[in-house]
């Protein structure tokens, strides 16, 4: 028995442990998770009415000189996947490389991993791996997402992907983040994503025409798409990482309590044998 | 004088929403004015001082630079890469920014690329400059 007790203790004290360390990660992530939720909301307008814009112009447009607008020839498809650079956020990872599995089956996919869980993840799949020169999302500025757009519009303009997708998870609220896939290139996968009614026959004045404006404005509107998304999914990660971590306190609070009632029984068991055995030993002569 | 609706919305967020009468910016093709009632209409947007007149007459300016100018039926759009109300511009930084590019601009033997990146460095404290209010 004494044996046995000296195992739960250990086992209550290592537990604790875990859970400090937990509830310190929760108290990070919760934090981090304000200031990045409010960068998420401050990029949402733009990303909303970019998106918008452009799908205007891809549904109005019947000027396909730009090599943006054009369907591409190449049945590759190009993902940039954002991902976690660390694990422990519950389901943020697999989540997003669970619905990229479902997404992207049957097809000749290439990626740009961005987030050191993605690296990791298409390396092991055996995927092949467009750059990896962005592995950690918490490294990536502004500055980066202009040179991702710019290797990815340079891709693109040389006929090596079809089509490019933007992966990444969406934050719904603090409770729910859902992983998404959005076309990004051409413009003319935009058409209608939501089903919007088509506007017709108005036309557009491109200035000076409209190959510069797109070839000016695509590039920045890859770098919109990206920054906002990365400040998304970091929030995503963050809430999911909060709730993981929430939950791993409240079940490792559970787990002390279990074990100290059983440690406390066990306690009272051995002081009542102890007393037994006195007692039959006085009795004794 | 007959307004419509803008929309300024940059990577920080929304800039500006409401109605106005005109705003004039630079693209990369030279200073635009838009006006109610403009054709639909699409173009970069180049780096310079935006200059926005709201329904009540006011005029307001801003260091605008990079992205896209969009009209689409009667909506017209502005989506820069940098916006900065006038009054909200940090000269002395963006002087500093200009002595710095200026100073790296000197050096011979810099490489083509480098040499691009001060070059719009440069620029852009200029236009921020131009753009303060307190100069």
């Amino acid at each position: 028995m004494a044996a046995n007790m000296k195992a739960v203790k250990l086992r209550i004290k290592s537990v604790q442990s875990t859970m400090q360390i937990t509830k310190a990660m929760q108290l990070v992530a919760a934090s981090k998770l304000r200031k990045a939720k409010e960068k998420a909301n401050k990029s949402k307008p733009y990303l909303g009415t970019l998106l918008s814009t452009l799908r205007d112009i891809a549904n109005s447009n019947r000027d396909f000189q730009s090599p943006y607008t054009r369907q591409g020839k190449s049945d590759k498809w190009l993902y940039v996947v954002i991902a976690g650079d660390r694990g422990l956020a519950g389901g943020y990872n697999s989540n997003l490389f669970k619905f990229m599995e479902s997404e992207t089956k049957g097809r000749d996919i290439e990626v740009l991993p961005i987030g050191k869980k993605s690296v990791e993840y298409f390396k092991h799949r055996n995927v092949p791996i467009f750059t990896e020169d962005f592995a950690e999302v918490a490294k990536v500025n502004i500055s980066d997402c202009f040179s991702v757009a710019k290797i990815l519009c340079d891709a693109y303009k040389e006929g090596r992907f079809g089509h490019i997708f933007l992966c990444y998870t969406d934050f719904i609220s603090m409770m729910s983040q859902v992983p998404k896939a959005s076309p990004i290139l051409p413009l003319s996968d935009l058409k209608g994503e939501d089903g919007e009614a088509v506007r017709s026959g108005s036309l557009i004045l491109y200035e000076p025409d409209s190959e510069t404006v797109f070839n000016t404005v695509v590039p920045e509107y890859l770098a919109g798409v990206l920054y906002s998304s990365i400040n998304i999914s970091v929030a995503s990660e963050l809430a999911a990482r909060r709730t993981a971590m929430e939950a791993a306190t409240d079940n490792a609070e559970e787990m002390i309590e279990t074990l100290s009632l059983y440690y406390n029984r066990a306690r009272q068991a051995s002081i009542t044998q102890e007393i037994t055995e006195i007692v039959a030993g006085a009795e004794e002569p | 004088m007959a307004t419509y609706h803008l929309q300024v919305v940059s990577l920080d967020g929304v800039e500006y929403e409401g109605d106005v009468e005109k705003i004039m910016l630079r693209t990369v093709d030279g200073d635009v004015e838009i006006l109610a009632r403009h054709i639909n209409y699409c173009t970069g947007i180049g780096m310079g001082t935006a200059h926005i007149t709201l329904a009540d007459g006011t005029e307001t300016k801003a260091a605008c630079i990079g992205g896209m100018l969009s009209v689409m039926d009667g909506e017209v759009r502005v989506l820069p890469t940098t916006w900065e109300w006038s009054d909200e511009i940090d000269v002395e930084r963006a002087k500093a920014a200009k002595a710095k590019a200026e100073e790296a601009l000197k050096d011979a033997k810099l490489t083509k690329e480098s040499r691009v990146r001060a070059e719009a460095k440069l620029y852009r404290a200029l236009v921020r400059i131009g753009s303060a209010d307190k100069k």
